[in-house]
């Protein structure tokens, strides 16, 4: 470890910027790999994640480094880290009912156990956490409240995106009064409303 | 203590005494034996956010073609481990907040507000 230091404070040295990680977290299907993509294209010209209504399309920590961000006359550099959706259950039936044959929904199932796993693992290594949630969905679930307990637990500064805000049924309020010790900045990461806000956020968070 | 519905639904209510000197891992170990045996386990006070985190990992490694995974929900407690929980603890008073957590397949929802937890459990 403190040889990591050393070389982050050596290469800032020579001019090369120290960049934050940022990690995307969330449950299943709520538009983590959607937004992470949003971010990559707005700032790189290129996607990072696959994208899938079929839920676990994201079964490995897809990562982007050194992703340069320009707000309000700064500049920032983060690695950006799309986390796989967290769940209490995996169940591969649910991937037959989607249209894939036995075999090929057990095996999706098994790799996205060790998505879930790998993202548990992560929860203590991002310097600021993005807590994606599907603002038409009830947030207060378990699975919510385990990741930010574990973000907060750590003082790892979190920033909660109500997602699927050009939705009807979304209801980015409820997100705002169940968690009201974050900053909630309300997105569509589909069409991309929002996401300024939520760039002058990150960056407002980053320091 | 256990109880059995007449559609055989079996619900355990653990005191927080029964996992008094072990550790997380072990926690976790019993918790899972427990689930892994259908029973719906109701534990006096709340699991850390930590113990949440590493009981979704246990249970992740166990999901098979028969057992999908759990439905955990904490209530009534901020945080355990927090600075009340640990002072009531030295105290040797009992942690606050419960916790719910059974087999996916015999859960069918659980529902939650800051005071209220409601389970719906297949018969």
């Amino acid at each position: 470890m403190p040889f990591r230091k050393f070389f982050s404070w050596l290469a800032g040295l020579f001019g090369k910027k120290k960049a934050f990680s940022l990690g995307l977290y969330g449950n299943v299907n709520v538009g983590k790999s959607t937004l992470a993509n949003r971010i990559s294209k707005d700032w790189t010209g290129e996607e990072m994640s696959a994208v899938s209504e079929i839920p676990h399309e994201t079964r490995e920590v897809i990562k982007k480094e050194r992703v340069v961000i320009k707000v309000d006359g700064k500049e920032l550099t983060l690695n950006l880290l799309d986390m796989p959706g967290i769940a209490t259950k995996v169940d591969y039936r649910e991937f037959v009912k989607a249209g894939l044959k036995e075999s090929e929904a057990q095996q999706r199932a098994k790799e996205a156990t060790k998505g879930i796993i790998e993202a548990i693992k992560w929860l203590e290594h991002v310097d600021v956490a993005l807590v994606v949630m599907d603002a038409t969905q009830d947030p207060y679930s378990q699975v919510n409240i385990t990741i930010l307990g574990n973000l907060e637990a750590r003082h790892i500064p979190v920033i909660i995106v109500a997602n699927k805000c050009d939705l009807k049924k979304a209801k980015p309020d409820k997100i705002a009064d169940a968690f009201p010790q974050h900053a909630v900045v309300e997105v569509s990461a589909l069409n991309g409303n929002g996401v300024n806000k939520l760039y002058k956020a990150i960056a407002k968070h980053a320091r | 203590m256990a109880l059995r519905s007449r559609s055989g639904v079996q619900l355990e209510f653990v005191s927080s005494d029964a996992f008094s000197g072990r550790d997380e891992r072990e926690k976790i170990r019993m918790i899972m034996d427990a689930v892994k045996k259908n029973k719906i386990i109701v534990l006096e006070g709340a699991i850390s956010p930590d113990e949440q985190k590493w009981l979704i990992a246990a249970t992740m490694e166990a999901v098979t073609k028969d057992f999908s995974g759990v439905e955990i929900a904490t209530i009534g407690a901020d945080v355990a481990g927090d600075f009340r929980s640990t002072v009531l603890k030295v105290l040797g008073g009992k942690p606050a907040g419960l916790t719910v957590i059974g087999p996916a397949n015999l859960v069918k929802q659980v529902r939650k507000d800051p005071q209220r937890l409601n389970v719906l459990a297949k018969g």
